[in-house]
């Protein structure tokens, strides 16, 4: 569903993504790990388009997207919900979500704010609260919702469990894994290994812009020797 | 009495109106797109003659009007969306200031290309009856149109808060105003939202520039007065904030219409006091939200001090300039001495505006104080010239000193307008005060001491004088508190953290930047033999920012460059042409369209590329 040929990309002089290749197959999560640093939210915004690749190519789907404009890929499908969040914190939840409204995709069943407040039930209870005044996890899920809101076909989470208390994160965790359930592909971008290997099926590590492992979720659990070069002290 | 005060405060409600109609569209094209549009003042105008073009054809009925109004604002909203599509949009990823430049050009063409059209002449609207009619409100006559005014305020304010709040357009530009790339990344296209915005925002200056006429009449200076006052009431409403923006313009329109009754002289500086109080108070203005802390982005290049071969380069020009008087004539003598002045009036605002990093819109107050000083020093207080030299840096230092109190303590566009509307009080006071400083009729005879009467003697004193004070900024620049002028500049956070009190650096570079500018003021006043409140027009503050943006930022040999190039071709200019602003106005266009880093910082990166290769 997403292809990445070969991606890199500049922040002025500094190379940060040295050629990044990975694919995501429809239905799958695929969890990006790497150490703070590492590329995982450049290689994120270069593929929604906020930050321009120098080279590579990123095909999804059919069409090649590369150098698009963010607006026009996220509505060719691709959601982004970023690592801060990034809610509007003037705007109440359900404005937030409107915000995010694009028109439902053939063949797919839409989002609504419904669906959405039966996936996450802490929204639904508090539709008229300004984004600025809800907690962390409460913007999280807002973030997400917000997304989901676009009818993506595939969507791309920053560290979803940055900053969240343990029970927050488990929540999150149920609410991915609903999600995949509904047919939504993921590529996730985390550091903590724990939460991103109970709801992934495959991971790609990723270290000074560079994928420099990729597998299932058994085949890391069974080299600690990786999982010490990735997170080890 | 009471019926006098109540008449008063109807005025001055029927003022805000209008006020609050231009600082809306103002105030949400800043919020969605960030550019301060200077410009916007031009909409006004053109809203007020082409609701001239349209009215005056039309019956003198209130359907015919109401009809006319409308014609007017639709017009005006496609110029709006027009000037966005073809200009405005090319130029957002462009710092902050050359935006304000690129707004100013369009100002500049835009006031030639309606003198063209439709002459130098004030158009009044004739007016119907209905239009001269007045209401009687216990024993107090006020005028009907004065009443409709201040009805519409309230409406226009209403219908966009509907707008703003029961829309999904409206939800968007909320959304857009805090974070507009997290909307696009959701999908949505910033261009057709940035359009219909403008549109909006044009449209309100045309409802007011329409509403203008049967008060006054469409005319030539209406694009600065308003964008003046429509830049304090953004700024003290709180930048993006429409309700905020509705509350200033109360604030303002009836505080000048008591002033005009009370303190006719005192008005302007009243509503700067004003502003200062609020400022003072909530800096981010009555219902702003603080902005974002720009930390500047890390590939800022760096100021160094010259390459030798520049330096060389530099001590040639010195050379030569000091040389040349023994073989140029007096015209060009006296565009030399223009240059020195420049010279020094450019790296003085290049000081707190490159290092410093804040970009003034108003430097010509510092140029124009330092001018009437040293003239009031010798003739109205019969002191030599060489007082008047002294004493001109130190008032615009003073002065400086004063005004920079509260205002280093803003950022970015809220420091460039208020610098702005700084300098036209400075100018409307110089202007009004006839006694004092002749009003429009200027000081003359302003000359220099008798030693220095020689054009060449004064020519040498002013590049003596010019070179001396640009070396010493310079030297300032690389002392240790410029290398700390410009960590606080970079990162407020981190300056603060190794112990460097952000304001009190910018505190002091504003005030030597005032002084500098000061000295320059003078010099000219003596070099012109006489001082005008044109000394402190917002043209001769462009003219400063020019010289720097051309020249570029990023070195001290930017400013000096830019002077000397602007000086050389505007005089070539005014030689050339009747339609100096705008050729000057387009020239500004190309140039920020084709240059976003200025003159010298574009040649100084293919220097660099260059040496590279």
């Amino acid at each position: 569903m997403l292809d990445v040929q070969d991606l890199h990309t500049h922040y002025g002089r500094a190379h940060i993504l040295q050629g990044i290749s990975l694919q995501v197959a429809p239905g799958e999560v695929l969890v990006l790990l790497g150490r703070n640093g590492a590329g995982k939210s450049t290689t994120l915004k270069s593929l929604i388009g906020l930050v321009r690749p120098t080279a590579g190519r990123i095909r999804f789907g059919t069409e090649y997207i590369t150098g698009h404009e963010p607006h026009a890929i996220a509505r060719a499908g691709l959601g982004y919900v970023p690592e801060e969040r990034r809610i509007f914190t003037d705007l109440t939840v359900m404005e937030n979500l409107e915000v995010g409204r694009l028109p439902p995709r053939p063949g797919l069943p839409a989002w609504t704010p419904e669906r959405l407040f039966a996936l996450f039930p802490n929204l639904g209870e508090m539709r008229t609260r300004l984004g600025g005044r809800m907690s962390g996890g409460e913007q999280q899920m807002l973030a997400i919702a917000r997304t989901l809101m676009g009818n993506p076909r595939l969507i791309l989470l920053d560290e979803p469990s940055e900053g969240l208390a343990p029970i927050i994160v488990e929540q999150m965790a149920h609410a991915i894994t609903a999600m995949k359930r509904q047919g939504v592909t993921i590529l996730l971008a985390e550091q903590n290994l724990h939460f991103a290997t109970n709801i992934a099926d495959r991971a790609a590590a990723i270290e000074r812009g560079r994928i420099v492992w990729t597998g299932t979720i058994p085949a890391l659990h069974a080299d600690p020797a990786l999982r010490d070069t990735l997170f080890g002290a | 009495m009471l019926s006098t005060l109540l008449v008063q405060l109807l005025t001055g409600l029927s003022g805000a109106s209008s006020l609050f109609l231009v600082s809306a569209g103002l105030t949400v094209i800043f919020g969605v797109t960030r550019v301060v549009n200077f410009s916007h003042g031009s909409l006004y105008m053109l809203g007020a003659y082409t609701g001239w073009s349209i009215l005056s054809r039309l019956p003198r009925e209130p359907l015919p009007f109401i009809l006319g109004v409308l014609l007017t604002v639709a017009a005006l909203a496609l110029l709006g969306a027009l000037l966005e599509r073809l200009l405005l949009r090319r130029i957002y990823a462009a710092p902050e200031l050359l935006q304000l430049l690129f707004t100013f050009g369009v100002v500049l063409v835009v006031q030639d290309a309606t003198q063209a059209i439709w002459g130098p002449n004030d158009l009044p609207l004739p007016r119907g009856r209905w239009l001269r009619s007045f209401v009687e409100i216990g024993d107090a006559r006020v005028p009907l149109y004065d009443l409709i005014l201040i009805a519409i305020g309230p409406a226009v304010l209403a219908a966009l808060w509907l707008l703003l709040t029961r829309t999904r357009w409206g939800t968007l530009i909320r959304a857009a105003t805090q974070d507009r790339e997290m909307v696009a990344a959701l999908g949505v296209d910033q261009k057709r939202l940035f359009t219909s915005v403008f549109a909006l925002g044009a449209g309100l200056a045309g409802l007011a520039g329409a509403l203008s006429l049967p008060d006054g009449s469409a005319n030539l200076q209406m694009d600065l007065s308003i964008i003046t006052d429509a830049f304090v009431v953004v700024v003290v409403g709180g930048l993006g904030s429409v309700p905020g923006a509705f509350l200033a313009s109360i604030l303002i329109g009836v505080l000048q219409a008591f002033g005009i009754v009370v303190l006719p002289q005192a008005t302007l500086v009243l509503v700067f006091v004003i502003m200062a109080a609020v400022l003072v108070v909530r800096p981010n203005g009555l219902l702003g939200r603080p902005q974002a802390i720009r930390e500047n982005p890390a590939s800022t290049t760096l100021i160094r001090p010259a390459e030798p071969a520049l330096r060389w380069l530099g001590l040639a020009a010195l050379i030569l300039a000091a040389a040349a008087p023994l073989f140029v004539g007096p015209f060009l003598l006296s565009v030399l001495t223009e240059m020195a002045v420049a010279m020094l009036f450019a790296a003085a605002l290049h000081f707190m505006m490159g290092p410093g990093g804040m970009a003034s819109f108003g430097h010509a107050a510092w140029f124009g104080l330092g001018a009437y000083a040293a003239a009031l020093a010798v003739k109205g207080l019969a002191l030599p010239m060489t007082a008047g030299l002294l004493i001109a840096p130190l008032l615009a230092g003073t002065a400086a000193a004063l005004f920079g109190w509260f205002v280093v303590r803003l950022s970015g566009v809220y420091l460039a307008m208020l610098t702005l509307a700084f300098a036209q009080i400075v100018w409307a006071v110089m202007f009004q005060a006839v006694d004092l400083t002749g009003g429009d009729n200027g000081i003359l005879g302003v000359w220099p001491a008798q030693w220095a009467t020689d054009r060449l003697v004064f020519y040498w004193l002013t590049l003596a004088l010019c070179t001396a004070a640009t070396l010493v900024l310079r030297t300032i620049l690389y002392a240790p508190f410029g290398y700390a002028l410009r960590g606080a500049r970079d990162s407020e956070l981190r300056a603060a953290a190794i112990g460097l009190d952000a304001t009190r650096l910018r505190h002091a570079a504003f005030t030597i930047a005032g002084a500098a500018a000061g000295l320059a003021g003078s010099l000219a006043a003596f070099s012109k033999g006489s001082v005008f409140p044109g000394f402190i027009a917002i043209s001769r503050s462009v003219d400063a920012l020019l010289m720097v943006l051309l020249g570029g930022v990023q070195s001290m040999a930017g400013p000096i460059v830019g002077a000397i190039a602007y000086t050389g071709l505007f005089d070539l200019l005014l030689l050339a042409t009747d339609q100096w602003r705008a050729v000057l106005g387009l020239s500004i266009i190309v140039l920020v369209l084709a240059f976003p880093q200025g003159i010298a910082g574009t040649a100084h990166r293919l220097w660099l590329r260059g040496k590279e290769a």
